[in-house]
């Protein structure tokens, strides 16, 4: 037998194989959309109905809390931030379902490049959650009256980016726990706290000391204070900032998963 | 190209809290030839199989598997190896064509080849017809060959085969049997692990015994069953069986009483033994129950090997696998 060139896949096609995978999967569960976009239009309406009930006595006042807007606007790209995000971060289960059901062995016998591969799947699930989001959006926007497509274009930019920097941080998690269960508990006990952390429902400035340094070292507000800026031109935090917060976290939680990845065994 | 496409020394694993799978195993898997390991559940098959294959990281030693270094240039290994695992590695949300299609991708096929090559491989595993049909509603039997032909889509060198037949019921058997010969004729070496005796028999070239972590015997299947040297003799009687044992192994027989008190003698010619046999149980008066003699199994080498029989290892194993499913199902 001569000796032969072994087939070694480009980054590219791996990656594009991942993506592939992660759309005909999520086009093949279409209950998926609708679960996804359940829970944070339960909270707009009702959180957000009920909120800006109990502040109609204030008047025109309320809006002195919340930037200018009133609390159903103020809300609204917090919500949609909010999707794209639980809707990134959910999808990093995916890779603990996957060692449950053994494809991962699948993925890590392959010659691929393991960063095109987790890349590949992380870009699939933002497109996958993009979708879940630009309905949310359109939702609100009609509920709202709100009609700038320069807003609804940047804010769905905005929320992408969100959701790649939360699969990445889901995914890392998913690769260091063994059950489901576990990656459960780690999403209540750190995904709450960071949407409350946000701004998304209430104003960071004035928060106390502590829990405004939270806030900060939090990408997700970073994500919530440059949607409601692309959409109101308000902000609490200078845009440019915001833009910092958001790249910067997103790149290094991008490049944790890829080097955990890189690294996993099955043991 | 050298003559031989596994050569592993001394691999261990130690896994997370202490548990040995494997002690140091050293072996060397020729050309073309088909290459099995057999041993009961537990005797750290899967987990040798796993750091040939790169997804397991061993504790200590080497394996060279088709020209790379499985720890220093794992890529390598990859990109020339095909593995089917004894758990079920497919998406089982996703079509026979869409699990192909992306095993090719992410092995570096060409789309243009795998277009073609898709639907040959499912056609040579009598799958054509399911090409489009989405994996949970395939049989066991079926994903089996499904995952065989899809680790053929890289022509492999070394196709490496967990348990090919778990599970699966005769006929299922018999059709990935017969692909793995048909496997064979097209010249891949194949590494396959099984506890079934007649399953290493009848497939594989070469043989090696692994018990508690460590190879025990290897060898073709002739040469392991001629360890047993000839033929077994089972012979059960009523009375002093263990001095008659005794007796019979003065006369330079190998002797060995089983569990359930049948005794087991290893003779070069059962049918010249067994005059002489019985004329000394008659001489015991000692009333024969039960005699028969076979020629020896692989089974009986393993007996030989460590005084227990590979079914009773097989039962345990069954019953390891039954807990399996039910886990399975409470997810």
């Amino acid at each position: 037998m001569a000796e032969r060139e072994a087939l070694r896949p480009s980054p590219f096609k791996a990656f594009y194989a991942m993506t592939y995978r992660q759309l005909v999967r999520f086009l093949a569960a279409k209950s998926r959309i609708v679960n996804s976009i359940v829970f944070p239009l339960i909270w707009f309406v009702f959180f957000g109905i009920g909120w800006s009930a109990a502040f109609k006595p204030l008047g025109p006042m309320a809006r002195m809390i919340f930037e200018g807007l009133n609390y159903l606007e103020f809300l609204a790209p917090g919500v949609i931030v909010m999707t794209t995000f639980m809707g990134g971060f959910t999808s990093g289960l995916g890779v603990l379902w996957d060692r449950e059901f053994g494809y991962l062995k699948e993925i890590l016998v392959a010659p691929a490049s393991r960063p095109a591969v987790i890349l590949g799947r992380i870009f699939g699930d933002s497109l996958t959650v993009l979708i879940q989001g630009a309905i949310m959006t359109f939702l609100l926007a009609a509920f709202l009256g709100y009609t700038n497509p320069v807003g609804i274009a940047l804010v769905l930019l905005v929320a992408w980016i969100s959701s790649l920097a939360s699969a990445a941080l889901g995914t890392t998690i998913a690769l260091s726990m063994r059950s489901p269960e576990g990656f459960h508990m780690i999403v209540n006990l750190l995904m709450l706290p960071m949407l409350f952390l946000s701004g998304a429902f209430f104003p960071i400035k004035p928060l106390p000391d502590w829990m405004k340094a939270l806030a900060y070292i939090n990408p997700l507000t970073y994500s919530v204070e440059l949607a409601r800026t692309v959409m109101y031109n308000v902000y609490s935090i200078p845009p440019l900032y915001s833009v910092a917060g958001l790249a910067a976290s997103t790149g290094i939680l991008l490049a944790v998963v890829v080097r955990k990845y890189s690294k996993t065994y099955i043991a | 190209m050298g003559e031989y496409v596994i050569e592993a020394r001394d691999l261990r694993k130690v896994y997370p809290g202490g548990i040995e799978a494997v002690k140091g195993v050293s072996f060397r898997v020729r050309r073309g030839e088909i290459y099995g390991f057999l041993g009961p559940n537990g005797a750290g098959k899967t987990t040798t199989l796993g750091m040939l294959t790169t997804v397991i990281k061993p504790t200590s030693g080497t394996a060279i598997v088709a020209g790379y270094d499985v720890t220093r240039n794992p890529v390598e290994v990859r990109a020339r190896i095909g593995v089917v695992f004894q758990d079920p590695t497919i998406d089982r949300d996703l079509t026979a064509w869409q699990n192909m299609y992306i095993h090719g991708l992410i092995h570096g096929v060409p789309r243009s080849v795998l277009e073609k090559r898709i639907p040959e491989l499912l056609r040579m595993v009598g799958l054509e017809k399911f090409m489009h049909t989405r994996l949970r509603y395939y049989s066991g039997g079926m994903i089996r060959r499904l995952e065989i032909a899809r680790a053929l889509i890289n022509t492999p060198e070394v196709l490496f085969l967990d348990e090919p037949t778990i599970g699966l019921d005769p006929q299922a058997r018999a059709k990935v049997w017969e692909v793995i010969r048909s496997l064979k004729k097209q010249g891949v070496t194949v590494f396959l692990t099984t506890h079934y005796m007649d399953e290493a028999d009848k497939l594989c070239d070469r043989i090696a015994i692994i018990d508690h972590g460590r190879i025990i015997a290897e060898g073709t299947p002739e040469e392991l069953k001629s360890m047993v040297g000839g033929d077994i003799i089972y012979i059960r009687v009523v009375g002093d069986g263990a001095s008659f044992a005794r007796s019979l192994a003065e006369r330079g027989w190998k002797t060995r009483t089983l569990s359930d008190g049948l005794i087991a003698i290893s003779v070069r010619d059962a049918p010249r033994a067994l005059p002489e046999i019985m004329m000394e149980a008659a001489r015991r008066r000692l009333q024969i129950v039960e005699v028969r003699y076979v020629r020896p199994s692989l089974d009986d080498v393993f007996l030989h090997l460590t005084g227990r029989s590979l079914r009773d290892s097989e039962t345990e194993g069954w019953k390891e696998i039954a807990r399996m499913m039910v886990r399975r199902r409470m997810r």
